[in-house]
């Protein structure tokens, strides 16, 4: 068995308010200074269901992490290496930046089928930075897989996947072929504490990188050239907020107040 | 002020319980003087095995006592030897370990920390050792050459030893009274048949001893030198008492001849226990004075070339080190570290005398196998039929600890159950990764963002707003002023920080701060166990410390503190290193800072675990309360080396309680017993804790007692209250 798990190094979500920028010029994000990018923590939660798959197969599997990304990527898939991941391919390319989540899958389903035996893909639920959360369906679509989302428990054996899947009034159990895609929900569970050994025998090891050219893409069908989607604006929303005390001597007025101060404003 | 009386009160009866045998010594020496005096003492004297029928039998006994030992120090020592090399050289320091051995093990400074139990075991030990040397006199008088045993020295000989006996016998009763009497539970968590028989039978051993005295003096001087028969008193008494008997000279000598048999077989197999129980502390206490740590109890190991070892922790019996199986031993189930083990208190699941007991239990059930496979070459690490960390010791035990230090400091056997512990961390967290959830959050929050505030909404810079001009430390400023992840990244503790610059700059202290360049100096990391991190941050920072030319530091948090003081020299990062209480008191005494405003209130001071037990710094604190006019200290019950954990340390800041209450409850009761309108502290995290804690045991707002840092008191008593500190700000 052989599984890919996506991964993607996004901007800390733990940053805080006051350091987090935008460059509304250019419609970016300003990295924090100060603030190192992370792994999207949903990734993370994909590797981990990766992992017990593989453990529950009897480690009779393979797991390679692919990123889309820059070079500090890397950091990203070293820690789904540490967690107990066999091999790491970062996707890096200047013709690659500036795609959307379309793009994106692209790269990602050429990165797959270049791998050649692969049987299920792994993905985190949306990245923890922009939260669309097509990715996972957009690759699934690209290799002409079925995909199942938003799993909190998923099971292989016998050629087939079964995830159970949150839905918004209960749960639901879905069965797929092999190969297939699964998005992981943050219901599933944490990620796992890497062990030193894991972690030393991570740093270890050589991340591949590949190119549009090792992957067969063409540069105008990826990146901003490919991306169909197109940002317009970028900008913080600027939040105001007034208190006025309402007046009244026992409860009971000060209730009548606030629903004419309410109906005055055409809140009721 | 201060609360002067209950501190110096401590301190006197702690210094008096160290004086209270000279009663002892001077009585004796006053039997010399008046042995001396003893106007025809010249054929004062005894026949040395009087009345005994192969005396050589004695030897027999001997012989088979010292084979004893020697059988039981080698069955020890095999264990013992199972484990690694300790990390320092046990013979390193060595005029400092024998100073320990005279201190802790002679003079048994640590028993001294319960007074009941330091007369009584005094007691005990002083006549163990009296009588002892008493019975060698009567051997060399006997059996060498030399005769000494007539005279004064003789009449001497028999009052001291009488005293010693019956000063024995005092001990003995006061431990009956505290095993079999009184509620005294600590004794009784781990009770065995062989505690009765330790202190029955050494108080058979005594008496049948003056039984012996008794019946010898009633045949042999009662009549004949009464004069001399009065020096040994209390068989003088007794044998007086058995005339009522009246018995005659044939009887009485049966008598005697059986009460000796009887006090010889019972004195050797009391000392054949010290072979089969925890008597053998006897000799352990001392050698393990001899082997305490003589750095800081504040510094954890190292583990050298981290990275190219395989395993990390402990998680086998045979990777602690051989003086940490020693220590097993040595421990008596005498209960002190648990009595004031803050988690224990809490009901918590940690015992620190019974997780030393299931190792010890586990060394002895599994150590033989392990030495048998390891001679083999076999693998010794698949010995154990159950795991030592999950089976022997539980994983919610180890995490239980604050690593405050309690039990090491009450310990009178000198184990060291903090770092004995850690190491069992150490394999939870890099062998197994197997930690708690919300540990494991904080400890990935430092690897990802450098420190263990997971969701904080403050920068490191954020304390600065309001405040002017923060010089950045460049190099040239004599102290680098350290805030610190909580001083900076927590609400509360940012008007501690604000507090702390505040007086420095009022001081006219040369300082700077790192700001944004701070970052986690590892000790949360270390104190899980998680070594190899700790190990990164703490060679980054020191980098960045000699790069800037840091060579003094101030610290808010006494965590920082120590690990600056005391572990990051195992680095090679020296740095003169002061807490923030210990600088803003030198320059209140120097006079650099004035205390101009009164604060006429009852306060109560927390000693924090790592300014306090762990690097001694009790006085600068209060110093700093007794500049404040109209503040009275009122103490609370455990207060000093004695202080209780606010319940954050070892990690556990960051850790969900498991047991019956939380220990910052514990804790924050205690301080609202004083009737104190604040509790202050030291320390970014108790006063987190009692934050959290007090509400909980107050919920009624009203009179409610306030947490403050030391820092924020003298704040207002040199600035004023807050609007005097808005216009200062402004200024």
């Amino acid at each position: 068995m052989h599984f890919v798990v996506c991964a993607k190094q996004i901007p800390d979500p733990e940053t805080p308010p006051s350091a987090f920028k935008i460059d509304e010029s250019t419609n970016t994000v300003v990295p924090a200074q100060g603030f190192q990018p992370v792994l999207s923590q949903y990734d993370g939660i994909a590797a981990e269901a990766a992992l017990q798959i593989k453990e529950a197969l009897g480690d009779e599997a393979k797991i390679t992490v692919l990123s889309v990304g820059a070079e500090s990527a890397q950091a990203a898939i070293k820690q789904v290496l540490a967690m107990g991941a066999d091999e790491g391919v970062l996707l890096q390319d200047d013709a690659f930046e500036g795609g959307d989540s379309h793009t994106t899958a692209k790269v990602l389903a050429a990165a797959i089928s270049n791998l050649g035996d692969v049987d299920a893909i792994f993905c985190g639920r949306q990245a923890a930075d922009w939260d669309v959360g097509q990715v996972g369906l957009l690759v699934a679509e690209e290799l002409g897989w079925p995909a199942a989302i938003l799993a909190k428990g998923v099971e292989i054996s016998d050629g087939s996947m079964k995830t159970t899947r949150v839905m918004a009034d209960g749960f639901e159990t879905v069965s797929q072929a092999l190969p297939a895609v699964v998005t992981v929900s943050n219901e599933f569970g944490e990620p796992r504490y890497p062990k030193l050994q894991q972690i030393m025998q991570a740093a270890k090891k050589t991340v591949t990188t590949m190119t549009h050219d090792q992957l067969g893409l063409d540069p105008s069908e990826v990146g901003s050239s490919g991306a169909r989607l197109k940002l317009e604006k970028l900008y913080i929303p600027q939040s105001d907020s007034q208190v006025e005390i309402i007046d009244g001597e026992t409860p009971e007025e000060q209730a009548t107040n606030l629903i004419a101060k309410l109906v005055a404003d055409k809140v009721l | 002020m201060a609360d002067e009386s209950s501190i110096q009160n401590n301190r006197l009866q702690s210094q008096l319980i160290g004086k209270w045998w000279m009663p002892a010594i001077a009585l004796s020496l006053g039997g010399l003087y008046l042995a001396m005096q003893f106007s025809s003492p010249e054929g004062a004297g005894r026949e040395s095995f009087f009345n005994v029928a192969h005396p050589w039998s004695v030897y027999v006994f001997m012989a088979s006592l010292v084979s004893l030992l020697v059988y039981g120090l080698v069955r020890h020592a095999t264990l013992w030897r199972l484990g690694k090399d300790t990390p320092e050289s046990v013979f390193a320091n060595l005029p400092h370990r024998l100073k320990n051995v005279f201190r802790l093990g002679v003079a048994q400074d640590k028993v001294r920390r319960d007074r009941y139990a330091a007369v009584m075991h005094w007691s005990i030990s002083s006549s163990i050792i009296v009588l002892t040397l008493v019975t060698a006199q009567v051997a060399i008088e006997d059996d060498t050459p030399l005769n000494f045993l007539h005279g004064p020295y003789y009449l001497f000989f028999s009052f001291y030893g009488d005293l010693f006996g019956l000063i024995g016998l005092i001990g003995v009763g006061m431990a009956m009274w505290r095993r079999y009497f009184v509620d005294f539970s600590r004794i009784r968590w781990d009770e065995r048949p062989e505690d009765h028989l330790i202190i029955v039978g050494l108080g058979l051993v005594l008496l049948s001893g003056f039984f012996v005295e008794a019946f010898r003096i009633e045949v042999t001087e009662l009549t004949q030198y009464p004069d001399w028969a009065k020096w040994s008193f209390v068989s003088y008494v007794l044998a007086n008492f058995f005339e009522i008997f009246a018995m005659n000279d044939n009887q009485i000598l049966w008598s005697h001849s059986a009460m000796w048999w009887t006090h010889i077989v019972l004195a050797f197999s009391w000392l054949a226990l010290i072979v089969f129980t925890r008597l053998d502390h006897l000799f352990f206490a001392p050698i393990n004075a001899f082997l305490l740590r003589t750095d800081s109890p504040g510094r954890l190991s190292t583990i050298p070339n981290i990275e190219e070892q395989e395993i990390f922790g402990v998680g086998y019996i045979q990777d602690f080190s051989w003086k940490q199986l020693f220590e097993l031993d040595a421990c008596v189930r005498c209960g002190r570290c648990t009595d004031v083990c803050p988690a224990n208190i809490a009901g918590q699941p940690l015992s620190p005398m019974h997780l030393i007991q299931d190792l010890k239990g586990h060394l002895a059930s599994v150590g033989p196998s392990i030495q048998k496979i390891g001679n083999e070459g076999g693998d010794t690490r698949s010995v154990s039929p159950i795991s030592m960390v999950g089976e022997v010791i539980h994983d919610e035990t180890l995490w239980a600890c604050r690593t405050c230090g309690a039990c090491v400091q009450e310990c009178p056997v000198m184990i060291e159950h903090v770092p004995t512990i850690v190491d069992m961390r150490r394999f939870l967290v890099m062998d197994e990764a197997r930690l708690p959830q919300t540990a494991q959050a904080a400890l990935q929050n430092i690897e990802m963002r450098g420190h263990p505030w997971s969701g904080t909404a403050l920068e490191r810079t954020t304390w600065m707003d309001g405040l002017g001009d923060v010089p950045i430390f460049d190099g040239t400023q004599d102290y680098l002023y350290w805030v610190g992840c909580s001083g900076s990244l927590v609400e509360r503790n940012l008007p501690i920080t604000k507090a702390v610059f505040r007086l420095l700059k009022e001081a006219g202290s040369s300082f700077g701060v790192l700001g944004q360049e701070e970052t986690c100096n590892g000790d949360p990391a270390r104190r899980l166990g998680n070594e190899y991190l700790y190990q990164i941050l703490a060679e980054q920072l020191i980098g960045t410390f000699k790069e800037k030319n840091v060579q003094k530091v101030i610290t808010n948090c006494p965590h920082c503190f120590n690990t600056f003081k005391n572990e990051y020299p195992q680095f090679d990062g020296h740095f003169e290193v002061f807490h923030h209480t210990e600088f803003l008191n030198s320059q209140l005494q120097s006079g650099a800072l004035k205390v101009q405003h009164e604060l006429p209130e009852t306060v109560t001071y927390h000693d924090s675990c790592y300014l306090g037990r762990i690097n001694g710094v009790y006085d600068a604190p209060r110093q700093i309360l007794d500049f404040v006019p109209g503040a009275n200290v009122q103490e609370m019950q455990r207060n000093m080396s004695k202080g209780l954990c606010c319940g954050a340390g070892g990690g556990n800041m960051w850790q969900e309680e498991v047991g019956e209450r939380r220990v910052n409850h514990v804790r924050s009761e205690e301080a609202i017993a004083t009737g104190a309108s604040k509790v202050i502290s030291n320390c970014p995290f108790c006063i987190q804790m009692f934050e959290d804690g007090v509400p909980a045991m107050h919920p009624e707002e009203v009179g409610r007692i306030e947490p403050f840092d030391v820092a924020e008191i003298l704040e207002l008593a040199v600035f004023g209250n807050q609007d005097n500190l808005e216009e200062i700000t402004e200024v």
